[in-house]
């Protein structure tokens, strides 16, 4: 424990001690007396400067010199004037005191004290406030009485210590001020640094996710990561792709189309974050017909500017991802209907099962060539295309579809129902359509003939067959049969001679008259499922049948005329085909 | 007791009989003075007084270490006092009735069978308009008569940032020892009752 001290208390000794209860009679009293209370004025006036010394407020300091002043005798401050012209007063304004008349006195006493005139005033003088950088002002003073040297000084060293003071205190404003400046600047650096610092984490993030190929839930998860919000994507159709974080609804909502049609629009003219509810929500797209949604859950709203960078730039790591998508479905597609064309043209066995494998498509297994035709509306070839697909899927049958010459073609492996199949394919589109089956081929490179022989199937049922069933090539009987001889001319010769005067007669009068031969024949001489299959009255069937009779001159129901007949109208209706082929 | 005892802030001895004036700024600064002062008087079994300016400030005193118990030598030993039943008592304030109070209870802890007292007034009640404030200089002169002889030690706190200069001249004046800044400024100067009396009161009686 320690007594601190002042450097004054060395002299403690050399001074009178204050004497109690006693009076100063004597004159020498009487001037220890005096002295004392000097000595106490000083002590007091060393307790004001260290005041001032610790104070950093330019107001408390002028303040309190100026409220110490009566304490050390008749003297009072009156204000003190600095030299920007500024004027401030102590306390109460003295009466009839002019502020432009002091500040005009104090600007000719210039960097000295000296005498001022104050009205009302015996005495009135003007103390230099003086610092290292120069002169501050000064400090005025005043008194009713004539204040003694002692106490003069007293006032003059009051006047060289708040100078000193407020110079110290507006130093210290300014090293204050810069302090704060300093500061603000660093915090504000800092921010940025912060800010950016979170930009490249973000950015560096999702960056990874692009590059690995974590696909849509690697994105979802990395935006969660980032933002502590749960995420999802969803398709333009507002389908979920990819969830990340707690609280999936499950069954997931689904808008109505005309709300989801309306949020891509507002999504697509903003081209930034918009809210949807609790949602902030952004577009992904790539190009326009390619959309997704990327989607923050905040019901709080607590998304900040950070989060808003994360969600941006995660919908431009979803873009990439949706177009790295759809190109790989456009080059899978290319190549299957690369692949099909190629396989239906003809083309080599070892090339075929390389591509097919490439595809993870078995072309191994035996295949077969089916043509589906649609009739009216259902000839669109995406539609057809798109609902032969469908049918296959139903009836779990695999194959390559494509169009071609304005069908469908499917190569495939399965033994489908093939008219329960045209069935649900006409069902689909809503109208008629034909199916053609070829024969298997063990190899791709026998596919070709397999197209052929859907191709006349086809031709075929839509000539000579009744109704509109599925046609397979192999159940064709005695047309397969008449397909297969290389050399028709003896074909043609017998189609002549029982046909001959028929078929002149349609390409004169533009008739059908082989048609209708043909039709009834088929239908085993029934009036009424002829007349339906052809579509005409019962009375038109048998007015063409009399006719075909008077052109070729034959009976009809003679057993050896209808065999021939019949054979002719199917030898002629191959004919057809094999021509339609060619 | 005739060594300086420990005052209980910044390390500062304090010879029994001193009278210090103590200069503080806000309440936080003054609490460190009362709770340091204070609690190295509890500490020391002194007999502790004090008057504070309001009743929060005497909730919390109250719950210093040691301050609550039974009177006596080892209990009792902080009395805690508002202006009101003190320098105000009566509703005016006077030197004399204030100087009996002080005697008093420092006759009374030395009959509870205290060997040493500790006193402390926070000094921000003068500030208010009561009548008799324009004593209270000669008052802090005055009371240099009753600490002089006794085992006592004595604070005055000055709140700077509620007292003016000419308080803090006088004050200084009158005091034998200022703390200030964490520094204890002897003042050998400091004027005696009769001296200071005289000097700024030619014309007034002490009441």
């Amino acid at each position: 424990m320690t007594t601190k001290q002042t450097a004054l208390d060395e002299f403690a000794p050399m001074i009178p001690r204050p004497v109690p209860h006693q009076q100063a009679d004597s004159p020498q009293q009487a001037a220890d007396a005096n002295l004392r209370e000097r000595l106490a004025e000083f002590r007091a006036l060393l307790v004001i400067l260290l005041l001032m010394t610790e104070s950093v407020s330019e107001d408390q300091i002028l303040e309190l010199a100026a409220s110490s002043a009566p304490g050390l005798g008749p003297a009072r401050i009156e204000g003190y004037g600095f030299s920007d012209g500024q004027w401030r007063t102590a306390g109460p304004a003295a009466s009839g005191v002019s502020i432009s008349d002091i500040t005009r006195q104090l600007a000719a006493l210039g960097h000295s004290g000296g005498k001022v005139d104050l009205p009302g005033r015996r005495w009135a003088w003007a103390y230099p406030l003086r610092s290292v950088t120069g002169l501050l002002g000064h400090l005025v003073a005043s008194s009713h009485l004539e204040p003694s040297a002692e106490q003069r000084f007293l006032i003059q060293v009051i006047a060289q210590q708040t100078g000193v003071a407020v110079s110290n205190a507006r130093l210290h404003a300014r090293e204050r001020a810069t302090a704060a400046e300093l500061a603000a600047t660093n915090a504000a650096l800092a921010q940025t640094v912060a800010s950016l610092q979170r930009s490249m984490d973000i950015h560096d993030r999702l960056t990874r996710v692009a590059v690995s190929g974590e696909g849509q839930p690697g994105i979802a998860k990395a935006l969660h990561e980032l933002t502590g919000m749960p995420v999802a994507i969803e398709d333009r159709y507002g389908n979920l792709a990819a969830w990340a974080g707690p609280g999936r609804p499950d069954p997931y909502p689904k808008e109505s189309f005309a709300k989801r049609e309306h949020l891509l629009r507002r999504l697509m003219r903003a081209r930034k974050p918009i809210q949807d509810g609790e949602r902030l929500v952004m577009l992904a797209s790539p190009r326009p017909e390619l959309l997704g949604i990327l989607a923050l859950i905040d019901p709080g709203r607590t998304a900040d500017t950070a989060d808003l960078v994360a969600l941006e730039h995660g919908a431009t790591v979803l873009s990439m991802e949706l177009a790295r998508l759809r190109g790989i479905a456009d080059t899978e597609l290319r190549l299957r209907r690369d692949l099909v064309h190629d396989l239906l043209a003809g083309t080599d066995d070892e090339s075929a099962l390389a591509r097919a494998e490439a595809l993870d498509y078995d072309l191994r297994r035996p295949h077969r060539v089916v043509i589906v035709e649609g009739k009216g509306r259902t000839r669109a070839h995406d539609a057809l295309l798109s609902a032969v697909r469908r049918a296959l899927r139903l009836a779990r049958q695999d194959g390559l579809c494509e169009t071609w010459s304005g069908n469908v073609a499917v190569v495939t492996a399965g033994q489908a129902d093939w008219e329960q199949l045209r069935r649900a394919m006409a069902s689909d589109l809503g109208g008629q359509c034909h199916i053609g089956v070829g024969g298997p081929s063990a190899r791709p490179s026998e596919l070709p003939r397999s197209l052929r022989e859907a191709g006349l199937a086809l031709r075929l049922q839509k000539t000579l067959l009744p109704g509109s069933s599925a046609c397979e090539y192999p159940r064709l009987g005695i047309f397969r049969m008449l397909a297969a001889i290389p050399d028709l001319t003896d074909v043609d010769a017998f189609v002549r001679e029982w046909l001959g005067s028929l078929l002149d007669y349609d390409a004169r009068r533009k008739a059908e008259l082989v048609h209708t031969l043909t039709q009834y024949l088929e239908h085993g001489g029934n009036y009424d499922a002829t007349a339906a299959e052809l579509s005409v009255h019962k009375s038109t069937l048998k007015y063409r049948l009399q006719r075909i009779r008077d052109l070729t001159g034959l009976e009809l129901n003679d057993p050896d005329v209808h065999f021939n007949l019949q054979l002719a109208t199917r030898a002629w209706g191959t004919l057809q085909a094999l021509r339609d082929e060619s | 007791m005739t060594g300086p005892v420990p005052s209980g802030i910044d390390e500062i001895g304090l010879q029994p009989g001193s009278h210090v004036c103590a200069f503080y700024r806000g309440d936080s600064d003054r609490d460190r003075l009362l709770t340091g002062y204070l609690g190295a008087g509890l500490a020391a079994g002194d007999k502790c007084i004090c008057i504070v300016d309001s009743a929060g400030t005497a909730e919390r005193l109250g719950t210093l270490p040691g301050a609550r118990g039974e009177p006596g030598p080892f209990g009792g030993q902080l009395d805690i006092h508002l202006p009101e039943s003190t320098y105000l008592a009566g509703g005016e304030f006077t030197t004399a009735d204030m100087l009996t109070f002080w005697t008093e209870s420092l006759v009374k802890a030395e009959i509870e069978g205290y060997s040493f007292c500790r006193l402390v007034g926070e000094m921000t009640w003068a500030l208010r308009d009561a009548p008799g404030v324009e004593h209270l200089v000669g008052y802090e002169s005055e009371l240099n008569r009753v600490t002089a002889s006794s085992p006592v030690v004595v604070l005055c706190l000055y709140d700077l940032d509620r007292f003016g200069g000419e308080v803090v001249v006088n004050v200084v004046k009158t005091h034998p020892q200022v703390l200030i800044q964490g520094i204890l400024v002897e003042n050998p100067y400091y004027l005696a009752p009769d001296e200071f009396l005289r000097s700024v009161l030619p014309d007034r009686p002490t009441r």
